[in-house]
């Protein structure tokens, strides 16, 4: 009875978490395709246009930090390194780091069977994502 | 979970799910492709400046680092950032509006126009570019 309850209770507080994992998932998604389009617009009316290569482009598309767009003839400051950006790059960097690793948990969980091992690997999973997110702030805020 | 039934790598190749199997694969593969180099570049970067370029750790960053540079490999990033935001977006759409799934077929054929050129065009200007 009281196994059974708690099987129940396990069951539906997991439920809950992977829809909200479902939940992010797509709502992260739709917000990269959004600042993926919003990055190369911006890039191309602020100087971009005629003097970065498709390459620097793609690159200021998908993360839009200095280091991206320096070797080009941009001008780097003020359009392409400003608060705006890092605070920018910060939350895009965090919610694609959380997309990324959480897809990979998703993706362990449908081949990996034994709970132990599953223990671990998400154990370890969460700790490179934290050190993605250490580095990239790193980069972000610091080294800029 | 337990359910899943075990399936060797022969059934699993002869399995003919067409268009929506092929799309599921290269969206699993998309993934890991960016979650694995995308995060490797991270670090690597964040090394790049942290430590002394002479030491072990800074040599092994830089050839991470030229090895993420390197054309192909920008190909693939390429290739799997825009299937999976290509794949990513008809999942979405079709998830809000499971009514639209009988129109999977079609779908699939707007997808296949979209990433097409958003992929090729990009990747060819890249390739000529690096030509010089």
């Amino acid at each position: 009875m009281t196994s059974q309850a708690n099987v129940r209770a396990r069951n539906r507080s997991g439920g809950r978490f992977e829809l909200y994992a479902w939940f992010f998932t797509r709502v992260t998604g739709i917000l990269f395709l959004l600042m993926g389009a919003f990055n190369l617009v911006y890039a191309n009316l602020v100087g971009g246009q005629g003097k970065m290569d498709v390459a620097a482009q793609m690159r200021w598309a998908f993360f839009p930090i200095p280091f991206h767009v320096e070797s080009t003839s941009v001008e780097v400051t003020p359009n392409f390194a400003n608060p705006f950006w890092q605070v920018y790059s910060f939350i895009l960097v965090a919610f694609a780091a959380t997309h990324g690793f959480n897809g990979l948990r998703v993706i362990l969980e449908d081949y990996v069977h034994s709970p132990l091992a599953l223990a671990w690997l998400r154990g370890i999973l969460v700790f490179i994502w934290l050190f993605v997110l250490l580095s990239a702030i790193f980069l972000i805020f610091v080294y800029v | 979970m337990s359910s899943i039934s075990r399936v060797s790598l022969v059934q699993a190749l002869r399995y003919r799910g067409g268009q929506s199997m092929l799309a599921w694969m290269l969206h699993r593969i998309s993934g890991i492709g960016i979650v694995v180099f995308v995060s490797m570049h991270v670090v690597a970067a964040f090394f790049l400046y942290s430590v002394e370029p002479q030491s072990i750790t800074g040599q092994i960053t830089q050839a991470l680092t030229i090895f993420y540079e390197w054309l192909p490999m920008q190909i693939f990033i390429l290739f799997s950032v825009m299937w999976h935001a290509i794949n990513g977006a008809r999942i979405v759409v079709l998830d809000m509006w499971p009514s639209l799934m009988t129109y999977n077929r079609e779908a699939m054929w707007v997808q296949w126009a979209l990433f097409v050129p958003l992929f090729l065009l990009p990747s060819i200007l890249m390739i000529l570019g690096a030509m010089g």
